[in-house]
């Protein structure tokens, strides 16, 4: 019985890993056909960006900048996180602008911007103005000229218009009123605008950051040097749930008919409110929170692995040594 | 001349920059303005000049049919053909070019990274042992970790999320703070170096 037992946890060592790659498979594929609630608790890096945004609310003399530095490989995380973040400020009446200098990046932000407009009335150059594509060799002059003038050191938007003459710049001058810079990436380039735009014209930085490299920024965090960060896609999927619960709120009429009633943030509301997906009728509203359920069961299904893996270490290692 | 007027450039205008930053006078103030009127101008040629040296690196491979050349013809045709068609119908929504990168790039981009998901499953069952004590405080700090950062972390237990933030907050500040004030420090003493005209590994040739 003993004998069995010992070739069995050689079995286990010696395991072809076309078997270990056909489970992740399926622990993903699987979550993501059929979708199932769970509760992602919103940690604070993600609320106080939520929070910082929702503070523009209204004011023409407050923008948010979304700077995308990322291509498609990365999507599956930060896409979500910057669709949430539109909503947020489309829903909010908050002015924003986006910006990428990587040719990879410009189809994205497009597209994210696209996605998000599909259900609110905004318009280019009133609402939000998307300053397009920049090549890299420009990515220091327009960070350290936006200090003094982003008018003069983007020029014109990514549809061709002079950025002076845009409704949305009457009350934006520099960072003083494009207050909060949101960097996204799979990389350490929120670090340059921690570096140029923080320090020396005091701009508040955000970053939306693959899980991977987040912990690269726990530092910038402590510090203050960014205010906040959403990390990988519980950050998107943390977003998301605080966009549905206060900015995009809705409260039935006497005749049962809902209308926009957006909240204030509250903790206590937090805690307390909870939002089915299925209740959710768009999909890309939700898109990071059905992809959490995926990583839910992957992350289980990886330390099941690290378990059986050390189990099979050891039963082998006692039987080396008897 | 190939060799110093390069170096001159890297020299002057290295240390005008470094004035620049700690003396907000009004020369430096023009000399800046006047900077980035310049890079506008050159930025352009640095994206022709990546573009040219791709044509040259790939069709030399295609002419010489080096082993795997098909990729190179890949490369190239990819290269043309998305040019043409953004520059014809533009890259707006709706688009060719669009729908390439939403049927081509997307998916391609998206593979290339979910294979991570692959190796690292594969990893944990094959790789990560708790040989030593090292290796088994890592190995509890990334179940945590792991844990923490999915909703069944805080079902499990309220606990979990908290050792997961501590974990991030404490001891990987920490290892990262050290670690940045390490690089921060090679990267002064390297750019010093550069300004000095010390360090010329920059130039090619290996001087």
């Amino acid at each position: 019985m003993a004998k069995e037992k010992m070739s069995l946890f050689n079995r286990m060592q010696a395991l072809d890993r076309r078997y270990i790659y056909l489970v992740v498979a399926l622990a993903i594929i699987l979550p993501l056909i059929i979708p199932f609630n769970s509760r992602t608790y919103v940690t604070e890096p993600t609320e106080n960006v939520y929070k910082k945004i929702d503070s523009f609310t209204g004011r023409k003399d407050r923008a948010i900048l979304m700077c995308f530095s990322h291509d498609a490989s990365t999507m599956a995380e930060l896409f979500p996180m910057e669709v949430a973040i539109l909503r947020h400020c489309f829903e909010r009446k908050i002015q924003v602008f986006t910006i990428c200098f990587m040719p990879a990046a410009k189809p994205l932000m497009d597209y994210a911007i696209q996605t998000a407009k599909e259900e609110y009335n905004v318009q280019s150059g009133i609402d939000y103005c998307n300053f397009g594509y920049k090549p890299w060799g420009l990515f220091l002059p327009i960070l350290l000229g936006m200090g003094d003038d982003i008018a003069e050191a983007v020029d014109i938007d990514d549809e061709g218009r002079k950025i002076a003459n845009l409704e949305i710049m009457k009350e934006i001058r520099n960072y003083n009123e494009m207050n909060l810079v949101i960097d996204f990436a799979a990389s350490a380039a929120v670090h340059s605008w921690i570096t140029y735009a923080r320090a020396r014209f005091g701009a508040n930085v955000a970053a939306g950051i693959t899980a991977v490299m987040a912990a690269d920024n726990y530092p910038y965090l402590q510090t203050g040097q960014l205010i906040g960060m959403l990390s990988g896609l519980k950050g998107a999927a943390e977003y998301e749930k605080l966009v549905d619960i206060f900015a995009t709120h809705k409260e039935p009429d006497a005749e049962g008919i809902l209308h926009p009633a957006p909240r204030e943030f509250s903790k206590e509301l937090l805690k307390e409110s909870w939002i089915k997906l299925s209740d959710i009728k768009n999909r890309k509203h939700k898109t990071a929170r059905i992809g959490m359920n995926a990583q839910t069961v992957a992350h289980v299904m990886i330390i099941v692995f690290i378990v059986l893996g050390n189990i099979g270490y050891f039963s082998s290692r006692k039987k080396k040594k008897a | 001349m190939k060799r110093q007027i390069p170096l001159l450039i890297v020299i002057i205008l290295g240390f005008m920059f470094a004035i620049h930053t700690f003396v907000p006078h009004k020369v430096s103030i023009e000399f800046y303005d006047w900077y980035q009127t310049w890079i506008k101008a050159i930025s352009p040629f640095m994206v022709l000049l990546g573009i040219m040296s791709l044509f040259m690196v790939h069709s030399t491979k295609i002419k010489r049919k080096v082993p795997n050349w098909q990729y190179s013809l890949i490369i190239l045709i990819s290269l043309v053909g998305t040019g043409v068609v953004g520059f014809i119908w533009g890259t707006q929504e709706g688009t060719p070019f669009m729908w390439l990168f939403k049927n081509v790039q997307m998916p391609m981009g998206a593979t290339m990274f979910s294979l991570l998901a692959f190796y690292i499953a594969s990893a944990a069952y094959k790789a990560f042992r708790a040989r030593s004590l090292e290796a088994t405080v890592l190995l509890v700090a990334a179940i945590v970790v792991m844990l923490g950062q999915v909703p069944i972390g805080i079902k499990i237990s309220k606990w979990i999320p908290e050792a997961s933030d501590w974990i991030l907050n404490v001891p990987n500040l920490a290892a990262k703070r050290g670690i940045a004030l390490g690089v921060g420090l090679g990267m002064t003493a390297t750019s010093l170096k550069i300004l000095l005209g010390i360090e010329r590994t920059y130039l090619g040739g290996g001087d």
